[in-house]
């Protein structure tokens, strides 16, 4: 059965114990586009886009209800192994996080050796496929046993982008990606984010309207745990239906 | 808290009326000359000029904002409705320069037939109540006023054609009243487009939706 979204989330709650952080959310996230997350601070953003992937549970006392079909079948159904999902799904945040101890090459083909994957032929074409994908191959192909951790900012974020992007994820959850980035890097991982979106789902939380408005197709807006607007990018950043979204955005408020 | 775009919004929203009370006097001060008699050529031109002046300032006052704070939503639409209007403004300046200059090029009304000078008068006084609305409604921001420009738009454009048909019946020889007539009636009907396309911005800045008042 085909459908155009990449997921279908319906009544979508979760809770911190008793705190109740997200609040009867539905939504649909279109395939091969991005949708943006804005929304004040400790609105739900990240807490929605760790629902995606049932990261969520994680936390001792967290609690999540409603459903969220993923190419159509409900991820929280209890047949449904939450690491076979989250291999699915690529994440990325807020801080860039390569392993430090690794190298730039073992750092890329980290998610392959997780799986079990040894095959040094193998393991270099994938290295080289998400470097490049990540637009940082030019840049480390001749330092590919230098640590992770000697690359600048920018850099090390596409590094963990290359990183997710090696296990041929279907999905980006991207947390804030370039808050920690200057105006450059900035530029080129949105550069990145479009390209990705020709094959993947991105959906990326950002503090920053204009980022919001330069990448994404779609954008949600949350506020106290509640989805007040989705729609197209467009329409939101040109003629919001809401008046908190209007505020949001204009920056009366936020 | 208010804003720091908001400080540019009203230097450029002041510019704006500024223009549109300017711009009503421009063509106010040419549709008078027209039709009492007086050659206010060299002063239109200069009401002219000054309202070129000032679009050029709004935009650039408009595109700075842009480049400053990236505007989004209903500043976006103010940015965008007023580079528009401000256009509109310096059209009407434009129009009541050309009618100035057919005034002392060909004259006016003095010999015409009456019904001439009547129809003329008529269709001025619309024309002129459309400027003044289209200044008050950018003011308030009223999408009423802004639909009021609707209806008087299509009088004067039914104005405009049984002027045509009248003269082509009864004055069927060329002179100066008719040419100098003819080309002032023309103008007063472009002035009263632009005037709609103000309405239709007012609208789009005050509600977001496109409509098209012709
Ligand atoms: N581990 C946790 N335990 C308890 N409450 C939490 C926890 N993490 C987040 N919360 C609360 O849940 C709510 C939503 O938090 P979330 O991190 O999803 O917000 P956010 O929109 O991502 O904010 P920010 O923009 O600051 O990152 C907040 O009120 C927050 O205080
Ligand atoms: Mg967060």
């Amino acid at each position: 059965m085909f459908s155009p979204y990449k997921f279908e989330i319906e009544s979508l709650n979760a809770w911190f114990g008793s705190k109740h952080v997200l609040k009867n959310i539905n939504m649909k996230i279109k395939e091969k586009a991005v949708t943006a997350v804005i929304g004040p601070s400790g609105c739900g953003k990240t807490t929605f886009i760790r629902c995606l992937n049932r990261m969520h549970e994680i936390v001792p006392g967290a609690k999540v209800s409603g459903r969220v079909l993923f190419n159509g079948m409900d991820i929280y159904n209890e047949d449904v192994d939450p690491v076979q999902i989250r291999r699915k799904m690529g994440m990325v945040f807020q801080k860039p996080n390569p392993f430090p101890m690794m190298s730039i090459y073992d750092n890329a083909a980290a998610g392959l050796k997780l799986n079990g994957i040894r095959d040094k032929e193998k393991l270099d074409s994938v290295v080289e496929r998400s470097l490049k994908l990540a637009i940082l191959w030019d840049e480390v192909k001749d330092d590919l046993n230098k640590s992770g951790a000697s690359l600048s900012g920018g850099q090390q974020q596409r590094l963990c982008i290359a990183r997710a992007l090696a296990v041929e994820p279907e999905v980006m959850l991207m947390d804030e990606p370039c808050s920690a980035l200057d105006p450059i890097a900035t530029a080129k991982i949105e550069t990145l984010i479009r390209m990705l979106a020709e094959d993947y789902t991105v959906v990326i939380v950002t503090h920053n309207m204009q980022q919001a408005a330069r990448v994404s197709d779609f954008t949600a807006f949350l506020y106290l745990g509640e989805l007040i607007e989705f729609g197209s990018t467009k329409e939101i950043f040109e003629n919001p239906r809401s008046e908190l979204t209007e505020k949001y955005i204009t920056g009366e408020f936020g | 808290m208010s804003r720091l775009i908001d400080i540019g919004l009203e230097q450029l929203a002041s510019v704006v009326f500024r223009m549109g009370e300017l711009a009503h006097k421009t063509v106010s001060l040419s549709l008078n000359g027209y039709i009492e008699g007086t050659n206010y050529y060299e002063e239109v031109h200069n009401l002219s000029d000054m309202l070129i002046t000032m679009a050029d300032e709004a935009e650039d006052k408009a595109f700075e904002l842009i480049a400053r704070f990236q505007p989004v939503a209903s500043d976006l639409r103010i940015l965008k409705s007023y580079m528009k209007i401000t256009y509109d403004f310096a059209r009407y300046g434009r129009y009541a320069l050309d009618i100035a200059q057919i005034y002392s090029r060909l004259g006016g009304l003095k010999e015409c037939e009456d019904w001439i000078k009547q129809s003329i008068r008529h269709m001025s006084e619309k024309v002129l109540s459309m400027v003044r609305t289209s200044v008050d409604s950018l003011k308030s921001h009223d999408t009423n006023l802004a639909e009021i420009l609707s209806e008087t738009e299509k009088q004067v454009d039914s104005m405009y054609f049984e002027y045509l048909d009248r003269l082509v019946e009864k004055a069927p020889a060329t002179n100066r009243c008719t040419i100098s007539s003819v080309l002032v009636v023309r103008y007063l009907e472009r002035i009263a487009d632009h005037a709609t396309y103000i309405g239709e911005s007012i609208i789009y800045l005050a509600t977001g939706e496109k409509i098209i008042l012709r």
